[in-house]
C-alpha cells in the first residue's frame, strides 16, 4: 500500500467515521425533541358564553380577560412545554347554544369548563353531574351550587353579597332600624339573594325590608322612588344589571333624592351587587352615579395594586383598549382562567394525570395553607367539598368623583356564615 | 296632590317617548301593510349614529342629533331598496319574514362596533336641575323629549294630511292598484314610508338613549316594548299612535305608583297595560283608531 493510497483510505474512513458520529448526534437530538414532544401536553378549557347579544356588555370584556389570560400562560410557558387549548365561542345568552357548546367541547377532550350565565349553570347543572366536569360560572346564583358538585364559584354569591352588603349598611347606618328596599331583576339571577337576605334579618341582622321591586323596562322611575320615600325608604339595595340601575340613579338625580352622605335621612341610599356596578355603570349613568355603593370580591383598576398593575400590563400586551383592560368584567375572566391553570399547575406538581377527576380533586384541595391567592381579588380563593364559594371576602366601593374607590378593609359578613 | 300630578307627567313623559316610537311601525303599516320587526334595532342605530358624531367627531349634539335624523332617513330608506323592493307584490308573512332576518343582520352589524358590547352616556348638555314646579317635577332631558316628539308628531300628520305626496301615502295605503292606475309610484311611497319611520326611530333612539344610558340591549327592546302602543292605537293611525302611547304612559306610573308595594302587588307597571289592551281589544278589536276595513264579496 503506497503512501497516497492509505492516506485517501484514511481520509474517507475519517470522512465515514465522522458521518456516522453526525447521524448519530442528529438522532439523539431528535430523539430528544421527539422525548419532549411526546411528553409536552395539551389540556383543553372550553368557554361558552354571550360575546353578542344580552349581556355582552359583561362577557365580551370577560371572554378577553380569559383569552389574554391563557395566551400569557402558553406564551411564557407557566405550565412549562404544556400547553391549553382554549375554546371560546360565543353563546349569544342562548342556553340551547351553550349546551352545544359545551357538548362539543366535550368531544374535543374538555378537561375543564368555564360557563356564563345562570340560566345555562342551572340549565346544564345534571349535564355537569354526569360529566364529573368542574365548572367555573360567570354567574353567582347561589342556586348553582343546590344539588351540585361540579360548580365552583369564583368568589362569593349574589345572596352572600347582598347579605354582606346589608350587614355593612346595618353597620354604618344611624338612628333606628334602616328600612330598606330590594330593586331586583325581574329572573332566577335577581330573585336569588332575596330569601338568603330575609333570613339573615330572620337571624338577627337589624333592618326592615319594606318592598321588593322587580323592575322592568322602566323610562321613568318617578313613581317608585316617591312611593319608596313615602314609606321611609332610606337605601336601596339594586341586584339586576347596570342599564336599569343607570335609570334608576338619574331619575333619583333629577328628583333630588340621591343622599349625599351614607343614609341621608329623607334621601335614598343606593347600593349593588356585584353587576350592577363597574366603570359601565358609571358610563351610563354618569354623574348619578355619584355616591353609589358597590359589592364585589375582585380588586379594581382605578385602586392601584400588584394585581391590578398585573391586569393592566397583560391588558396591554395583547392590544385591549383602556375599556377593556380597566373592566372588572376581564378581571373576572382573567380570574377564572387563573383558578383553572393553578389546578393543572397543582395536578402536574403532584405527578398525577391532568384531567377532569383529577382537577375537581385540585380545586377541592384549595384550601387553607393551600388557598390560592390570584391578586386579582381581595381575598384568597378557598374551595372544599362544602365550600364551592372561591373568594369569601367582600370589598366596598364607592363612586367619587366618577371612579370607584375602596371604602373600609375586605370583610366576611358574620351573617353570611350563619345563613349561607 | 303632587304626587298624582307627578304621575301624570310622568305619564305623559313615557307616553310621549313610547308613541314617537310606536309612529315607525304605524308610518310603514300605514302606507305598505307590513309589520317591521327590525324597528327596535332602527331606533338603536339612531342613538348610536347621534352619539357617534357627537363624542367621536366632536360635533354639537344638536347637530348630531339632526344628522343622524338625515343618516337613518336614507338608511331605512336603502333597506327598503336592497331588501323589500323585490318583494311588493309578495304575501305580507314573506315581507315580515324579510324584517325578521333584517333585525338579525342589523344586531350582527351593531356587534361589530363597540356599541353592541359596551355602555356609553351622552355628555351632559341641558342643565341638571330640573324644572319644578309645586312639588311636581320634569328633567330638561325628558321636556326636551317631549317637545321633540310632538313637534315630529305633528309635523307627521301635518304631512300625511296636506302635503302631496303625504296623500300619496294614504292612497297607497288604501289601495295599490288604485294609487298606481292614477300615476302613483307605490316603489317610492314605500321607500319614502320606511324613510320617514326610520326618521321618527332615529328621533325616538337619540331620546331614549339620553334618558337610559346608550345600552344596545336597551335600546333595541323598545322596539318590542311599544307594540302594546301600536296595537292599541290601531295599527295605521297616528292619532292612535299618540293617544295609546300617552295612555300606556299613564297606566304604568298609576301602576307603579298606586298598586305596585300595596296589596302584595309587584311588577303591575309591567302588566297593566298588556291587561288594559286585552280589554280594549274586545270592545275595540281594530284598536282605538285603526281602520276597520269592510270587504265587498
Amino acid at each position: 500500500m503506497n503512501a497516497k493510497r492509505y492516506f485517501s483510505m484514511t481520509t474517507i474512513f475519517a470522512a465515514a467515521l465522522s458521518l456516522v458520529f453526525s447521524c448519530g448526534q442528529q438522532q439523539a437530538q431528535q430523539k430528544q425533541i421527539a422525548q419532549a414532544q411526546k411528553e409536552a401536553r395539551v389540556y383543553k378549557i372550553g368557554l361558552s358564553l354571550a360575546i353578542t347579544g344580552p349581556t355582552s356588555d359583561a362577557g365580551n370584556p370577560y371572554s378577553k380577560g380569559v383569552e389574554d389570560y391563557l395566551r400569557f400562560v402558553n406564551e411564557e410557558k407557566l405550565l412549562g412545554d404544556d400547553k391549553i387549548e382554549y375554546m371560546i365561542r360565543d353563546d349569544q345568552y342562548k342556553t340551547d347554544v351553550t349546551k352545544r357548546n359545551f357538548e362539543d367541547f366535550l368531544t374535543e377532550g374538555m378537561v375543564f369548563y368555564l360557563n356564563y350565565s345562570t340560566g345555562s349553570t342551572l340549565g346544564l347543572k345534571k349535564d355537569f353531574e354526569e360529566e364529573k366536569m368542574p365548572v367555573v360560572p360567570a354567574s353567582f346564583h347561589a342556586g348553582n351550587l343546590v344539588d351540585s358538585n361540579y360548580i365552583f364559584l369564583p368568589i362569593v354569591s349574589y345572596s352572600s353579597q347582598m347579605i354582606g352588603l346589608s350587614d355593612f349598611l346595618v353597620s354604618n347606618h344611624t338612628g333606628g332600624t334602616p328600612k330598606v328596599a330590594m330593586f331586583i331583576h325581574p329572573s332566577a339571577f335577581g330573585r336569588g339573594p332575596v330569601e338568603d337576605t330575609k333570613n339573615a334579618v330572620t337571624a338577627g341582622l337589624k333592618m326592615d325590608i319594606v318592598e321588593v321591586v322587580e323592575h322592568g323596562k322602566d323610562l321613568d322611575n318617578t313613581a317608585m322612588l316617591k312611593r319608596l320615600l313615602s314609606k321611609k325608604v332610606r337605601y336601596v339595595l339594586c341586584h339586576t344589571v347596570q342599564s336599569p340601575v343607570a335609570t334608576l340613579l338619574k331619575d333619583a338625580q333629577r328628583l333630588g333624592v340621591i343622599a349625599q352622605r351614607f343614609g341621608e335621612s329623607g334621601k335614598l341610599t343606593f347600593l349593588g351587587v356585584h353587576y350592577t356596578g363597574g366603570n359601565d355603570l358609571i358610563a351610563l349613568a354618569g354623574s348619578a352615579a355619584e355616591n353609589f355603593y358597590w359589592s364585589t370580591s375582585y380588586t379594581l383598576t382605578s385602586e392601584a395594586g400588584s394585581g391590578t398593575l398585573a391586569q393592566l400590563a397583560l391588558a396591554k400586551r395583547y392590544g385591549r383598549d383602556d375599556k377593556a383592560a380597566n373592566s372588572h368584567n376581564y378581571t373576572n375572566g382573567v380570574m377564572v382562567a387563573q383558578i383553572a391553570v393553578e389546578a393543572i399547575r397543582r395536578a402536574k406538581a403532584r405527578g398525577v394525570a391532568v384531567n377532569r377527576a383529577n382537577l375537581y380533586q385540585e380545586l377541592l384541595g384549595m384550601n387553607g395553607y393551600n388557598a390560592f391567592y390570584p391578586l386579582t381579588t381581595v381575598g384568597p380563593v378557598s374551595y372544599s367539598a362544602t365550600d364551592k364559594e372561591g373568594v369569601d371576602t367582600l370589598q366596598i366601593y364607592r363612586v367619587q368623583q366618577g371612579v370607584f374607590k375602596r371604602v373600609g378593609a375586605p370583610f366576611v359578613s358574620e351573617f353570611t356564615k350563619k345563613v349561607m | 296632590m303632587s304626587y298624582f300630578f307627578q304621575l301624570v307627567v310622568s305619564g305623559i313623559v313615557v307616553g310621549s317617548i313610547y308613541a314617537l316610537s310606536a309612529l315607525g311601525f304605524v308610518l310603514i303599516y300605514k302606507s305598505s301593510r307590513v309589520l317591521n320587526i327590525a324597528h327596535g334595532q332602527i331606533i338603536a342605530a339612531g342613538a348610536f349614529i347621534t352619539y357617534a358624531f357627537t363624542v367621536f367627531v366632536g360635533v354639537p349634539i344638536i347637530l348630531s342629533f339632526f344628522i343622524s335624523l338625515v343618516l337613518t332617513f336614507f338608511l331605512a330608506m336603502s333597506v327598503e331598496r336592497i331588501f323589500l323592493r323585490r318583494l311588493i307584490g309578495e304575501p305580507i308573512i314573506s315581507v315580515i319574514m324579510v324584517t325578521i332576518g333584517l333585525m338579525s343582520i342589523l344586531d350582527g352589524l351593531i356587534y361589530l362596533t363597540p356599541f353592541g358590547t359596551e355602555n356609553f352616556s351622552f355628555p351632559e348638555f341641558l342643565p341638571k336641575t330640573p324644572i319644578s314646579i309645586g312639588g311636581v317635577s320634569i328633567s330638561w332631558t325628558q321636556l326636551v323629549g317631549v317637545i321633540i316628539t310632538f313637534v315630529l308628531i305633528g309635523g307627521f300628520s301635518w304631512f300625511f294630511k296636506k302635503s302631496t305626496v303625504g296623500i300619496s301615502m294614504r292612497a297607497v295605503s288604501d289601495d295599490q292598484l288604485a294609487s298606481m292606475s292614477i300615476g302613483i309610484s307605490v316603489p317610492r311611497v314605500f321607500g319614502l314610508a320606511w324613510a320617514t319611520a326610520g326618521l321618527s326611530a332615529a328621533a325616538a333612539g337619540s331620546i331614549i338613549g339620553n334618558i337610559t344610558g346608550l345600552n344596545f340591549d336597551t335600546l333595541h327592546a323598545f322596539g318590542i316594548i311599544v307594540f302594546p302602543v301600536v296595537i292599541l292605537g290601531g295599527l295605521d293611525s297616528i292619532a292612535g299612535a299618540i293617544v295609546a302611547g300617552i295612555i300606556m304612559g299613564l297606566i304604568q306610573q298609576f301602576a307603579a305608583g298606586y298598586l305596585d308595594g300595596n296589596w302584595g302587588l309587584n311588577g303591575t307597571a309591567d302588566v297593566m297595560p298588556y291587561i288594559i289592551l286585552l280589554i280594549i281589544l274586545l270592545f275595540k278589536p281594530h284598536g282605538l283608531f285603526g281602520i276597520h276595513e269592510i270587504e265587498r264579496v
